[in-house]
């Protein structure tokens, strides 16, 4: 891929904890309106890449590139501004709040209300206020979840709140989305419909990485496939070049035996 | 949708219509000093939990050091009318600003501590301002305290003076400004920056994956928590006209968190009655002496074992079934 193409490209990324090389030396390049999909066994370090790309963890070695911008350096909540968004392997919702809640919190770095609205609530206010209502509504009945706004996020179903996850994850409006294991726990049904939204997103112009361990899963929605094992890059390509790679097969024979 | 919530919109000006009448009649109804005094308490004590509610019930931050900031404003409003000869209102604005500021440092350690430690840390900071107040005899007096301190000047419209010795006009004054607290309070919850409290209370990583700076708004939430604290310290100084450390010691923390827990935290509305409950409730007690603690330490222990959300889990929870019984009702007649 030309360097102009790619919306986000990260280079030589390396993670240590303590004696464990997490995640060692890994470059990628991502263009808008694909998806990009990481997989490898459990405890090839996908999350530790996506902590990196979103901030979560500072990278010991590496640059991460967004639009040509670096942002290694910037925290996690200033690289939202840049149009990254994510999703988390284990479920981080806001449990004591209710599901369109969780999805307004999402707007935070989009609000258009002048300062003093804040203290007394004007009609840009009670603009901003619906439009984020509606844009809210909108996103639920985008990933499944209209008829559920006022419902406890805590008290959704597992396949439930990974679908309100990606929902609120989109509400910053984002131009990178990155998953981590969004069919963990979810039926055959619910992984149907998650592919299909993917699909929508990158036929509207996003970029999304999806991290899976399941290499069958994201095979028949990815147009690039990176393979970890053991913290490393083990190949790079299209999913019919990956399902053939000798490497690639003895890694999932190795970890699944 | 939007319907409901302009409904919740004008039922919430409605209740604030109704404190604004309360707070007008009380003194009519409580006419010896006593009660009065008790009145103004209860406005300021309304003023401390609420503006301890929004750092803990709302941005999730356990502060044990509001003690502090009523005392920091009550110190720096009374001393620089004493010694320096500013007027009230200007000395006034100091108290408070003096009193967010603090609240601004303590809470850069919140942005590294969390939970236990930030209680630590905050319980820390107030025992240190104690013993400042305490120690610092060339300034505060010490425990020797600072006599005399004059009430509000009067406020003079033509023909008609609000004279602030009158214990009466004193509570409508310092009501007025816990009323006008609680609406800027519910006014910032209601907007999207209660969303961004909540989110950093209730996960900060998924807070931070939003675009939300934690730190920033942890600052914030401290920043008014404290202005209003220290707002009420300003009248308290006064309104009893003398101030020693012993009024901003640590205990006084754990009372004003007692008010937000029994009252319910993460509420505005549950904290006020919080407040008022543990106000008036030891006076009733005053009777049966040092047994009044026992009683006090029971009836908070049940609230928590029994009604986590507090005062205003219960009026929830009372409305929801006076709500389904008239509609039973109605359901009941129409056949
Ligand atoms: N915060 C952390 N502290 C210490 N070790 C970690 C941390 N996060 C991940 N690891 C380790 O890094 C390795 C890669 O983990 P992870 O990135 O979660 O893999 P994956 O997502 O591919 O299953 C594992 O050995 C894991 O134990
Ligand atoms: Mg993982």
């Amino acid at each position: 891929m030309s360097d102009a193409a790619a919306i986000f490209r990260a280079v030589g990324l390396s993670k240590n904890f303590g004696g464990v090389r997490a995640v060692k030396d890994v470059s990628l390049a991502v263009a808008p309106a694909t998806v990009f999909a990481i997989i490898g066994p459990n405890g090839a370090g996908k999350s530790t890449l996506l902590n990196l790309i979103s901030g979560v963890h500072p990278p010991d070695a590496g640059t991460v590139m967004f639009n040509s911008l670096d942002v290694t350096a910037l925290p996690p909540h200033a690289r939202v501004r840049h149009g990254l968004a994510r999703t988390f392997q284990k479920i981080r919702l806001f449990k004591q709040l209710s599901v369109i809640d969780n999805v307004v919190a999402g707007f935070h770095a989009r609000h258009r209300i002048p300062a003093w609205q804040y203290v007394w609530h004007g009609t840009a206010f009670r603009a901003d206020r619906a439009r984020c209502r509606a844009e809210a509504a909108e996103l639920l009945a985008f990933v499944g979840l209209s008829g559920r706004g006022q419902a406890l996020a805590g008290a959704l179903s597992y396949g439930e709140q990974r679908m309100l996850e990606i929902a609120r994850a989109l509400a910053t409006a984002p131009r990178l989305l990155l998953i981590d294991e969004p069919a963990a726990g979810l039926n055959a049904a619910e992984v149907e419909a998650l592919l299909e939204r993917i699909r929508v997103l990158r036929q509207r112009g996003m970029a999304v990485v999806v991290v899976e361990h399941n290499m069958d899963l994201v095979m028949n929605v990815a147009d690039r496939v990176l393979v970890m094992d053991y913290g490393e890059p083990l190949f790079e390509g299209t999913p019919a070049e990956v399902q053939v790679h000798p490497g690639v097969i003895a890694a999932y024979l190795g970890a699944e035996s | 949708m939007s319907d409901a919530y302009s409904a919740a919109g004008r039922a919430r000006w409605w209740g604030i219509l109704a404190a604004a009448c309360v707070i007008a009649v009380l003194p009519l109804v409580f006419r010896d000093s006593y009660w009065r005094t008790n009145l103004i308490v209860c406005a300021l004590n309304v003023m401390l939990a609420i503006g301890l509610d929004f750092v803990v019930g709302y941005a999730g931050q356990l502060n044990l050091g509001q003690s502090a900031f009523y005392g920091i404003g009550a110190y720096v409003s009374t001393l620089l009318i004493m010694r320096l000869g500013l007027p009230f209102w200007p000395a006034f604005v100091c108290g408070v600003v003096a009193s967010a500021l603090s609240g601004m440092v303590l809470s850069l350690f919140a942005v590294r501590l969390r939970g236990h430690y930030l209680a630590i840390a905050s319980l820390g900071f107030a025992v240190i301002t104690y013993q400042v107040l305490l120690n610092w005899i060339s300034l505060t007096q010490g425990p020797l305290g600072i006599y005399g301190i004059a009430p509000p000047p009067p406020v003079g419209l033509p023909g008609w003076q609000i004279d602030f010795t009158d214990l009466a006009n004193l509570f409508y004054l310092v009501a007025g400004f816990a009323l006008l607290s609680y609406v800027l309070l519910d006014q910032l919850v209601r907007s999207p920056i209660g969303e961004t409290l909540t989110a950093i209370r209730e996960d900060e990583v998924s807070a931070a994956s939003l675009g939300i700076n934690a730190r920033l708004w942890k600052v914030f939430a401290f920043a008014v928590g404290t202005a209003v604290a220290g707002g009420a310290g300003c009248f308290y100084a006064g309104f009893v006209g003398t101030l020693v450390p012993d009024a901003f010691f640590i205990t006084e923390s754990f009372n004003i968190l007692a008010m937000v827990i029994v009252g319910g935290m993460g509420t505005l509305s549950g904290p006020v009655f919080g407040a008022i409950l543990l106000t008036v409730l030891p006076e009733f007690l005053r009777g049966i002496g040092d047994l009044r603690l026992i009683v006090y330490g029971l009836a908070l222990t049940l609230v928590v074992l029994f009604m986590p959300g507090g005062i205003a889990q219960a009026l929830r929870l009372a409305r929801d079934r006076l709500m389904r019984a008239s509609s039973r009702q109605t359901a009941g007649a129409k056949p």
